[in-house]
């Protein structure tokens, strides 16, 4: 279905969404900064940006949550599942890399056991997805097989067509039922083909020379040698749509506590210490190698597809300026591949 | 200035000096440098410098990653050289296992980065060598070194309180605060003890609330003011007026400046008889 | 339990040779004072890390206190003066991040000092009953897991 939502319309767009009882994500500028947050009022929204600060992972899996809460009594412990967090909502506004970062997950949210913390927010949020009209030096959604106005993983997409003015389509069932649900907002869609403004992004690497090159290239100096200056802040991991390793731990008193979800990240020392203190990645080399192989080799071997959506946030919040598709294209290109010194 | 530094390393690099120079090179946008580490004579020319060498490169004196690199020379600013007076005061370096390449600067950033409004150090107070045309430091009056305060200070409790929270609600925990920071060179850092537990590795608002007033906190007395707590903060949240805060109490307590005088006693590990006690009944 | 009047919470930290010993010549001298104090005894304020503070407010304090030898009279000789440092840095901390400068307070008591730490005390207990019970702080638990225990009672009547 193909619709047209001009600017003018946000405002009962968002009126029109609170009514059918969605809450609203959307970019908004605060300081420098912009983010996806839960919005009130349309004159909120920003779009002018490239991309948000943090990526649309933190809606399905957020940076803290309880996955349980227990009482201990003598001779009896309590469980407590908690509920209602999913709640129906909508992302407006959110970018096709990070949509496109939903169905990779799904692979492994659903994996050997499927995450209900992830699957049920899946059902209660509604993606609205907002082709990118630019993009920066960092961007490199087209070199993993993505493109700035890709569709996957949006239930609706939303591309811009001038000033004022956006071409709505629907991707999926859902997406179709939200804009029947609002049908007012939207105009028809105009005749003709409409000028879709769609950022260029420039290809920087072969995707498919990746792996076969990783295969073959454990052990090689570049992984240290790029990796001098990364501080192991993990910041790379944390801003990652994609990136979802987590730690569980308690807090509790004697009597009672709380098992809480929070993200964790691979580049951190204490990510693979074990108790005795020898530590298998002991170094930042090993820990930057694993942050690309787990991207580029093991998750393809396991899920078929790349852990990466090439939204370049890792690139541009690192404080070292470790630029990970600058790594892919030194990997990918072969007349620049290192050659290892013995 | 740049062919002078890239002189400089070579020789060093060439006459075994040094087995590695720690600086600035391009990044990968115009706008941005990253830290490079030199082992060659003929790699030198990967050194630039211009007014985007924010980074304080002394953190990595502390990575045990680039420590294995051989002995350093390390290019810093005014602001950075403070940080080498205060890890030869606390042991963490010896001064004949580092050689310290100063270089002179007016300011870097672009927009000028608030620790250069109302710099004191545009020539470092400790270097082997110095490169760039000496600039005399000013004397800056206390009030004009901490104004950046004025305006959090006069805030209600309530206000104060607020800003904070909001600040920390935004906080990941991803800990780039720390790892990026100089100062912050324990093995283990304390949130990463859990027996017992003391700050919540959680990012909720009271996890959040414990991290950053105990991170602000071990770095009373210590931290130089090189805000890179603050620029590499992802999540945008303004943790150096918190040490600056702390810089302003000692400064005001203890007449201390934290990388001024290498023949100052460290502020927290000594004291006065005579210490400020108002606030005791 | 809405009518309960509000009974707030001081964590006192005390260290061992001076204050807590003070506190102890009150008890035996049979002098009262109000009962809102836990006490925590540490070798010596020396040893009082700001996390210990920190830890106590999550747990549910209104008010701490932090007490020890007089200058001068430390058993280690210097822990209370080093003590002395860290709190001039500490507070202004706290104060900047909006935590009222009362709800932490210090004194000097020695083990002589029955009649000071009865004063010291019913002067904590006041002040902070009339700052009310620190919402701001105990919110914080709701909206992470409550971790205040069951002590936590006494915050929600205010």
């Amino acid at each position: 279905m193909e619709k047209l939502l001009n600017k003018n319309s946000f405002d009962s767009l968002i009126t029109g969404l609170k009514k059918q009882g969605y809450k609203t994500i959307a970019p908004k500028k605060d300081n420098k900064l912009v983010t996806l947050e839960e919005i009130q009022d349309a004159n909120e929204i920003s779009l002018d940006h490239v991309i948000t600060n943090n990526s649309i992972k933190e809606f399905f899996f957020p940076k803290t949550e309880k996955i349980l809460s227990y009482t201990i009594e003598k001779n009896k412990v309590e469980m407590e599942e908690p509920e209602g967090f999913a709640v129906k909502s909508v992302i407006f506004g959110s970018r096709p890399c990070d949509a496109f970062s939903l169905p990779v997950m799904d692979k492994v949210f659903n994996w050997d056991c499927s995450d209900k913390f992830w699957v049920e927010r899946r059902e209660a949020i509604t993606i609205v997805t907002v082709a990118c009209d630019k993009c920066d030096s960092y961007c490199f959604c087209t070199s993993v097989g993505l493109a700035p106005d890709a569709k996957q993983g949006s239930d609706v997409l939303l591309t811009k067509i001038s000033n004022d003015e956006y071409l709505v389509e629907t991707v999926t069932e859902k997406g179709e039922n939200l804009v029947k649900e609002l049908e007012s907002v939207f105009s028809d869609p105009p005749s003709g083909t409409p000028d879709r403004q769609v950022a260029t992004v420039e290809k920087k690497f072969e995707i498919d020379k990746v792996k076969p090159w990783l295969d073959d290239n454990f052990q090689h100096n570049v992984w240290d040698e790029f990796s001098y200056k990364c501080i192991g802040c993990g910041a790379c991991t944390f801003v990652c749509p994609t990136c979802h390793c987590f730690d569980i731990v308690d807090e509790c008193t004697m009597t009672k506590g709380d098992r809480v979800k929070n993200w964790d990240g691979c580049q951190f020392t204490m990510f693979t210490m074990h108790t005795s203190g020898h530590n298998p990645r002991s170094t930042q080399g090993m820990r930057w190698r694993q942050r690309i192989m787990h991207k580029f080799k093991y998750y393809v071997e396991k899920f078929d597809s790349t852990l990466c959506v090439g939204c370049g946030r890792c690139s541009r919040v690192c404080p070292a300026d470790m630029n990970i598709s600058e790594m892919l294209e030194i990997i990918a290109t072969e007349e620049n591949q290192p050659v290892s010194k013995e | 200035m740049i062919e002078e530094l890239r002189k400089k390393a070579e020789e060093l690099l060439r006459s075994d000096t040094v087995k590695v120079v720690f600086g600035y090179g391009e990044g990968s946008t115009p706008e941005r440098t990253r830290p490079v580490f030199i082992t060659k004579p003929e790699d030198v020319n990967k050194l630039t410098w211009n007014k985007y060498c924010v980074y304080n490169l002394t953190t990595y004196l502390k990575r045990q990653e680039t420590r294995k690199l051989g002995k350093p020379a390390i290019i810093v600013k005014g602001c950075d050289a403070k940080t080498i007076i205060v890890l030869l005061k606390e042991c963490q370096i010896k001064r004949e296992d580092v050689y310290v390449l100063g270089v002179t600067c007016d300011g870097v950033g672009e927009p000028l980065a608030t620790k250069c409004k109302a710099c004191d150090v545009n020539t470092p107070r400790i270097y082997d060598d110095l490169v760039g045309e000496k600039i005399e430091n000013k004397e800056i009056p206390f009030d004009e070194r901490y104004a950046e305060l004025d305006e959090y200070e006069k805030l209600s409790e309530k206000e104060k309180w607020d800003f904070w929270q909001k600040q920390f609600a935004k906080c990941i925990k991803c800990y780039a605060c720390s790892s990026i920071c100089p100062l912050c060179f324990c093995d283990r850092c304390i949130v990463d003890k859990n027996q017992p537990q003391w700050i919540d590795p959680s990012a909720h608002p009271r996890g959040n609330l414990s991290w950053n007033v105990t991170r602000a906190y071990h770095l009373a007395g210590r931290c130089i003011n090189c805000e890179e707590c603050q620029r590499v903060c992802p999540v945008d949240i303004p943790l150096n007026l918190l040490n600056k805060k702390l810089a302003k109490e000692t400064e005001k307590n203890f007449k201390y400046r934290s990388g001024y005088n290498i023949d100052d006693e460290l502020a927290m590990s000594t004291y006065k008889e005579e210490d400020n006690q108002d606030f005791f009944k | 339990m809405s009518e309960t009047k509000f009974e707030p919470k001081i964590i006192a930290f005390l260290c061992n040779w001076c204050t807590y010993a003070g506190a102890d010549l009150a008890g035996t001298g049979r002098k009262e004072y109000q009962a809102n104090v836990r006490i925590i005894k540490l070798p010596c304020t020396g040893g009082i890390d700001p996390l210990f503070l920190i830890k106590a407010f999550e747990r549910g304090a209104d008010g701490i206190l932090v007490s020890g030898c007089h200058p001068g009279d430390c058993h280690y000789n210097s822990g209370n003066y080093h003590a002395r440092r860290r709190w001039n840095v500490f507070r202004p901390l706290l104060e900047f991040c909006g935590i009222n400068p009362e709800r932490i307070q210090f004194s000097w008591i020695s083990a002589a000092e029955g009649g000071k730490w009865v004063e010291t005390i019913n002067g904590v207990v006041d002040a902070v009953r009339a700052l009310g019970p620190f919402e701001g702080y105990q919110k914080l638990n709701t909206m992470g897991p409550d971790i205040s225990g069951e002590a936590a009672t006494s915050g929600e009547t205010g």
